[in-house]
């Protein structure tokens, strides 16, 4: 198990986004959190990575409390996550941006770097050696000089994951990596998430396309209207009653019988 | 023949575009984390303050005077610095605002130390003080062929350009550096830098503190070169000023509120002829820069498009020599 997640609530005012939440992650394997609109994935996601503290609660991540540390602290922790709404460095490069992804990993201060010591000149061969690399399992290897502005949205995706990959996380969260791609792009991702898989990375991912998540995720928990009400297999989730009732509504025949 | 060469007058023009080119780049560390401040004079004030008190009370060395007087401007950009913030544009601005003005205030009525608002004068000049040690080891004007008071306007110059070219390979590096590349994404997306695993608090203050530094170490510069300050040297006028300075010339790469500084130091000697309308020129300027060019002349794009003619250009040169030498080869 690397991450478990303790009976996380949050409430936002009078709003109860997350109701006693508990799943847990285990070590190399693809998790899905999914469900409807508005069910809290993204702010199960936001308190995993601390850009807000749950109101009870706690996550815990190979035996560490992340509750209560700072953002920064939890990616060098090795969790690093995406965003649902892009948010690349649009000004800069895209090898720039995948260099910044280094920042936890690398060490280099002011004056290492204005003095341009042997040592940072090294650590600044391997970010770019190391930025490369990741752009080329991500397949943007040709575009590196381009602003990450400029990028197709597809393109943009891929290069957000680069950039989480360039702080080595051990768990890798992916806050709906495949919305607005057509079938070719969301296919290319479901190859780049099978590559990152072997890689060693556990993944944690909220996505509404439900054949990418059928097909990509070990097991997964569906959350409506913040509570969990479902864990398991894809296979389990897809005949799970209650699931179906979450996504598709109750049949009516029910209500009239 | 030097004699007629060197004009105090027009090296005295030059010294300030030079203090302003560092003020320039006091405002541009610290924007380029996108803190906008306005307590730059402040700062400054600090720095000039605190090395003529040193120098003229202690008879401290001007160079210990001058980096005192930049020190404690730092010290005190961390202490203004920390509590500010989580403030954030405009409210920052206001903040900084404030803080520029109880420096005033305080330089005013701290008459037992700051003379109030008649100012300090006699201040020892850089320029005086070095000729002065010149002569002493045997070297005076007479020995080059020129007056004393334009070795002194030639030495202020150059000790000025070194200090200011120095200060600009020192931000360009660091720029290029991993703590430049925190500061720019930082400045670009705050939440998305702390979720890369940048401690926000630390380079926010780092910036703010690294600009405080260098306005307060202009404030000394500047004090010993005038050898005269009064508070009304940093007031709000002057905040706006520096802030113009990155405000015209772009604030997103070092090249634009130095250049900011240098046109618009010089426009007004330049426009002497009109110099009553200068400040109409300048609004006019103001309002058509945030109309047609709100991020400054000079901008990423511009750098960046430079940059890939000069590849392009290389490549072509490549290229013919390639084909020359195909042709002798043939």
């Amino acid at each position: 198990m690397i991450l478990e997640v303790k009976e996380i609530t949050k409430k936002f005012g009078g709003i109860q986004a997350l109701t006693d939440v508990s799943f847990r992650v285990n070590q190399g394997e693809v998790f899905g959190l999914i469900g409807p609109n508005g069910a809290g994935k993204t702010t199960m996601f936001n308190i995993i990575t601390s850009m807000f503290p749950p109101t009870t609660g706690e996550v815990v991540f190979i035996k560490k409390r992340l509750t209560g540390k700072k953002p920064y602290q939890i990616t060098k922790e090795g969790v690093c996550r995406t965003f649902q709404n892009i948010r690349l460095f649009p000004d800069m490069t895209v090898l720039e941006n995948v260099t910044v992804g280094q920042h936890c990993r690398t060490s280099s201060g002011v004056w290492s770097g204005v003095l341009k010591l042997k040592s940072q000149r090294m650590e600044e061969e391997s970010i770019k050696r190391k930025a490369r690399d990741l752009l080329r399992l991500v397949g943007l290897e040709e575009l590196e000089d381009s602003f990450a502005d400029n990028l197709a949205y597809g393109q943009q995706r891929r290069l957000e994951i680069a950039r989480a990959l360039a702080s080595d996380p051990k768990l890798l969260l992916l806050d709906e990596p495949a919305a607005g791609m057509n079938e070719k792009e969301t296919n290319d991702l479901f190859e780049l998430i099978q590559k990152i898989k072997k890689l060693n990375m556990t993944i944690l991912l909220i996505e509404h396309d439900m054949p990418l998540v059928m097909k990509v995720c070990d097991r997964m928990a569906v959350l409506n209207f913040g509570k969990k009400i479902a864990q398991g297999t894809p296979e389990e989730i897809r005949n799970n009653p209650a699931v179906i009732e979450a996504y598709l509504g109750r049949e009516e025949e029910d209500e009239l019988a | 023949m030097l004699a007629e060469l060197i004009n105090p007058y027009y090296l005295q023009v030059l010294s300030f575009i030079l203090i302003n080119i560092i003020l320039g780049i006091s405002i541009y560390i610290t924007l380029s984390t996108g803190q906008l401040s306005l307590g730059h004079a402040g700062f400054m004030g600090i720095g000039a303050y605190t090395s003529a008190i040193v120098t003229i009370n202690y008879d401290l060395p001007l160079i210990v005077g001058i980096l005192l007087g930049a020190i404690v401007a730092g010290l005190t950009g961390i202490l203004i610095g920390l509590p500010t913030l989580r403030l954030q544009g405009v409210y920052l601005a206001i903040a900084t605002l404030g803080f520029g003005e109880v420096v005033r205030v305080l330089f005013i009525n701290w008459e037992g130390m700051t003379q109030g608002a008649v100012g300090i004068s006699s201040i020892p000049h850089i320029g005086r003080e070095l000729v002065t040690g010149l002569r002493d080891t045997g070297f005076t004007a007479d020995m080059i062929g020129i007056r004393s008071n334009q070795l002194i306007s030639v030495l202020v110059f150059l000790i000025l350009l070194v200090v200011t070219i120095l200060l600009i390979s020192f931000f360009v590096r660091q720029h290029r550096s991993r703590v430049g590349r925190a500061f720019a994404a930082i400045k670009m997306d705050e939440s998305a830098a702390e979720a890369m695993g940048i401690n926000i608090t630390y380079y926010k203050v780092l910036a703010f503190a690294q600009g405080a530094l260098v306005a307060g170490f202009a404030g000394a510069l500047y004090a010993h070169i005038t050898a005269y300050i009064s508070p009304s040297d940093f007031s709000y006028h002057r905040a706006v000023e520096i802030l113009i300075f990155a405000v015209f010339g772009g604030s997103e790469v070092i090249a634009g509120p130095i250049f900011g500084a240098i046109f618009l130091t010089s426009m007004p000697e330049l426009l002497r002829d009109v110099s009553e309308y200068r400040y109409m020129i300048y609004g006019v300027i103001l309002v058509a820069m945030m109309a047609f060019r709100p991020q400054g002349l000079i901008d990423y794009n511009m750098i960046h498009k430079l940059k890939r003619l000069r590849k392009k250009k290389d490549q072509k040169t490549i290229d013919e020599k390639e084909s020359k030498r195909h042709d002798i080869g043939s």
